[in-house]
């Protein structure tokens, strides 16, 4: 019966390198755009839209609004 | 209040829990980079037939993931630190309220000037009016000055209850003997819902928090006919 077993050593072409490198920058390229695209979609329309409802906000006016539609139990209608 | 299908936290209502809206934003942005990260790298593992199974020592690779990290938890700490130390500024509160725990609902002590106190339990589903919010609504709601800070002494007369509201950015628990201390401070007027946060028995559910936020001389007259 001889002996198959092969001594050479195999010859590696780097093929799962490559694929890594390649990946690699794909990966960081798709976590950091979607980072950005939550960034830019979702906490920056955020903070404009506080930042524009605070910018000439009166509470008075929101408070007669508020008060007129007869929530409160503390202030029925608007009478001072 | 919160509404059906919400996704996000409440929109808020105090200096504070803009803040926190922010860091939820800031800390939900990083949770989306690292899970895009991961959900790559599997499915390119599940997808390659390239296999590399002698790895001896990866010391590079071994740096980066141990470095990277640590730089996200700098970043998720430093902002959440920014807010907790600025929950605890001075900030010399106008008035104080004591909000004590009971088996099933919150009784409110308002003893700066006189002794104003009464018990807010839930209006049960089959009283409610139209337009009133099911296992929220309450009988006395907690009157208080909007725009001015208001410091809230928390206590339980029986077991651990906790007074929450989300839209101020509030949760302190209600331990009994031991009185813990919020501050709050409203921009706008209105109501503002919360719930017992802490389980306490079998009513837990059913213990709500109304805050109405109304201007100072609406609280006057109201705290004038409550005496």
């Amino acid at each position: 019966m001889s002996n198959s077993f092969s001594s050479t050593k195999a010859w590696m072409h780097g093929f799962l390198a490559k694929h890594l490198q390649f990946h690699i920058v794909g990966t960081f390229i798709i976590s950091l755009g979607t980072a950005t695209f939550c960034n830019f979609a979702v906490a920056e329309p955020g903070n404009k839209a506080y930042a524009d409802f605070y910018r000439n906000y009166d509470s008075m006016k929101y408070f007669e609004v508020k008060s007129k539609a007869g929530i409160f139990q503390s202030a029925k209608g608007f009478e001072i | 209040m919160a509404y059906p299908m919400q996704l996000g936290l409440q929109d808020a209502t105090s200096p504070i829990m803009e803040e926190l809206l922010h860091f939820h934003d800031h800390t939900l942005m990083i949770v989306f980079l690292i899970s895009s990260l991961v959900l790559y790298i599997i499915s390119l593992m599940l997808t390659t037939k390239l296999t590399h199974t002698s790895t001896m020592d990866a010391q590079e690779v071994e740096t980066v993931w141990t470095i990277l990290p640590a730089i996200i938890l700098i970043m998720i700490a430093l902002p959440s630190l920014r807010i907790l130390y600025m929950m605890d500024e001075i900030n010399n509160p106008s008035l104080t309220v004591k909000t004590m725990g009971h088996q099933w609902y919150w009784s409110y002590e308002y003893t700066d000037y006189e002794d104003l106190s009464f018990d807010s339990y839930m209006i049960p589903t089959s009283e409610l009016k139209p337009g009133e919010l099911r296992l929220l609504e309450v009988d006395n709601r907690v009157v208080l000055p909007m725009e001015m800070t208001i410091r809230m002494l928390i206590s339980s007369e029986d077991v651990l209850h906790s007074w929450a509201v989300p839209s101020l950015g509030l949760k302190t628990d209600a331990i009994p003997g031991r009185l813990n201390q919020t501050t709050l401070m409203s921009t706008r007027p209105g109501l503002f819902y919360g719930q017992c946060s802490e389980i306490c028995g079998s009513n837990h559910s059913f213990m709500p928090i109304v805050l109405e936020l109304v201007p100072l001389k609406y609280f006057e007259k109201w705290s004038a006919s409550m005496l």
